[in-house]
């Protein structure tokens, strides 16, 4: 079977999202994955602020959740977090 | 009317982006290439352009700058020298894949250690794999043209892609020569304005260079790799248009000189064409059949024309004014290329590769006097009897009275 690859077009110069771009999503190559305890989470949301690709996502009821979509699982938000309730978990201990 | 003008080969290029009517230019200074930023900034700040100048805090800011107006819709230009060129590296690569036609003049110059001023097109010819059209300009008056050519070629909506006006650094960014400035007229019936399909715009917002799936990447390189094989398609017709406008002749690919009934050719690019032919002409009164073919772009590489072209000759002596250390047949990059170019035609001729004019030297009529001896005793034996030869380095270790042989010959037919 050949490979599918996907046509992309002209220079890849797609029109802007206004909220998520469903062509662009995160491949299966992120091996660590950010979770929250939310337990120690202050919501202090300096995850959200630092997060390069727009995942964390802030709820005032839910607190802090991960659009894993889009997530490169870079880490920054862990190592932001004031008080370590963001960890790194391999993607394979995940069903989805 | 066009104007006769006495100027550089960097005021020329100043007069082709006037007349082409630049929107932007990012500048940083580097020799030899600084000599442009310097005549634009005198020509913005006297109205006799209108431009916006951005100054970088070196090139790789330089060509970001650039990378940046063009995806704003702007034509926009750059330029620099030597490690100038090499410190922009990242940003070829972005540049060519987002499809933008800036247009990059680089004044050659001998890339560190430790800081050799002169001419050499090491520099330039390391960025060839990035998708950038560029090619040697051997004096002013084509350095005006082929800038011209270069904004239509890159800027035709079939192609866009950056180029690099490449020229030797001093020989032609330096030296005084009269040149011929086409006049407004003639450049806007050649050249059209700037109207990128695509450009970065607040009320139709576009991502341009996004994050790409794996999946997606290859069709992208298989798309720069096509257009950039049409490129010599519109080399073809644009050279053929611009002859008719500005009342040149120019030859697409590669200029031929006396190689009518020639056994032995030079193939060379850029200055030291001029003082090829000077050397050829004395040779030809002392009885060598030689000739010069002199490629005019490098990216796309002149292939199918020297399939053509090279056949025709029996011994074809690759100069390259530049060094790539280690590579196949121990010469620089157009040796390489050449050999890989008629590597499968019928009748190839023996290429031997010669690197000369190296860290500013000029290659000088005795040298070109040595390689013609070094070829004809090539002819003669049959076989290269020795390849790669650094001109004035390596002597040529079979034969060296027959070399002087060609001086002394030579020195007669000059007198
Ligand atoms: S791992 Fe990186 S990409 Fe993922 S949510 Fe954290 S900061 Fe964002
Ligand atoms: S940085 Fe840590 S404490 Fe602050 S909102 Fe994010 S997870 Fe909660």
């Amino acid at each position: 079977m050949s490979k599918a690859y996907k046509q992309v077009p002209f220079a890849a110069i797609v029109p802007s999202p206004k909220t998520e771009n469903e062509g662009m999503v995160t491949g299966n190559w992120r091996y660590l994955r950010p979770v929250v305890d939310k337990s120690l989470c202050t919501k202090c949301k300096t995850c959200w602020i630092f997060c390069p690709d727009a995942c964390v996502n802030y709820s005032k009821d839910d607190g802090i959740s991960f659009n894993l979509k889009y997530c490169k699982g870079c880490g920054l938000c862990s190592n932001v977090c004031p008080v370590g309730a963001i960890s790194r978990q391999p993607e394979l201990d995940f069903e989805e | 009317m066009p104007i006769k003008k006495k100027g550089t080969g960097l005021t020329a290029v100043a007069d082709a982006w006037q007349l082409a009517d630049i929107d932007v230019s990012a500048s940083y200074p580097i020799r030899p290439y600084t000599a442009i930023m310097a005549e634009l900034a005198k020509r913005i700040a006297n109205g006799q352009m209108k431009c916006e100048m951005v100054h970088g805090e070196g090139e790789h800011a330089q060509f970001s700058i650039a990378h940046g107006a063009s995806m704003a819709g702007a034509r926009a230009t750059t330029g620099t020298s030597g490690v100038g060129v090499t410190y922009a590296f990242e940003l070829y690569s972005p540049i060519a894949g987002a499809r933008c036609p800036i247009q990059a003049l680089v004044g050659d110059r001998t890339l560190d250690p430790p800081g050799d001023f002169g001419s050499e097109h090491t520099d330039c010819l390391t960025l060839r794999d990035n998708g950038w059209i560029y090619g040697w300009a051997q004096d002013a008056q084509e350095s005006l043209d082929n800038s011209l050519m270069m904004f239509r070629i890159g800027e035709d909506p079939e192609i866009m892609l950056p180029q690099i006006v490449a020229m030797d650094g001093y020989f032609v960014t330096h030296i005084n020569q009269e040149y011929e400035m086409p006049d407004q007229e003639q450049v806007d019936k050649f050249l059209p304005p700037f109207k990128p399909q695509f450009r970065l715009d607040v009320n139709h917002p576009v991502i341009m260079g996004p994050q790409i799936e794996p999946e997606m990447g290859p069709p992208l390189e298989w798309d720069r790799n096509v257009v950039m094989q049409r490129v010599s398609e519109k080399i073809v017709t644009v050279t053929k248009e611009f002859n008719e406008i500005f009342g040149r002749n120019y030859a697409p690919f590669v200029e031929e000189y006396e190689t009518e009934d020639a056994d032995m050719v030079f193939l060379l690019q850029g200055a030291h064409a001029v003082t090829c032919r000077s050397a050829i002409d004395y040779l030809r009164k002392a009885g060598y059949k030689v000739g010069m073919c002199r490629l005019r772009w490098v990216r796309p590489f002149p292939d199918q024309a020297l399939k053509e072209i090279l056949p025709k000759f029996k011994v074809v002596g690759v100069i390259d004014t530049n060094t790539s250390y280690g590579a196949a047949g121990g010469g620089g990059v157009l040796l390489v290329e050449t050999r890989a170019s008629v590597s499968e035609v019928a009748n190839k001729p023996m290429i031997q590769g010669f690197t000369s004019g190296l860290g500013g030297e000029t290659i000088t009529h005795e040298q070109f006097f040595k390689m013609a001896e070094m070829m004809k005793m090539t002819l003669e034996a049959g076989k290269i009897i020795q390849d790669s030869t650094w001109v004035n380095f390596n002597d040529y270790h079979e034969g060296a009275t027959e070399v002087k042989y060609a001086n002394q010959q030579v020195a007669y037919a000059k007198e």
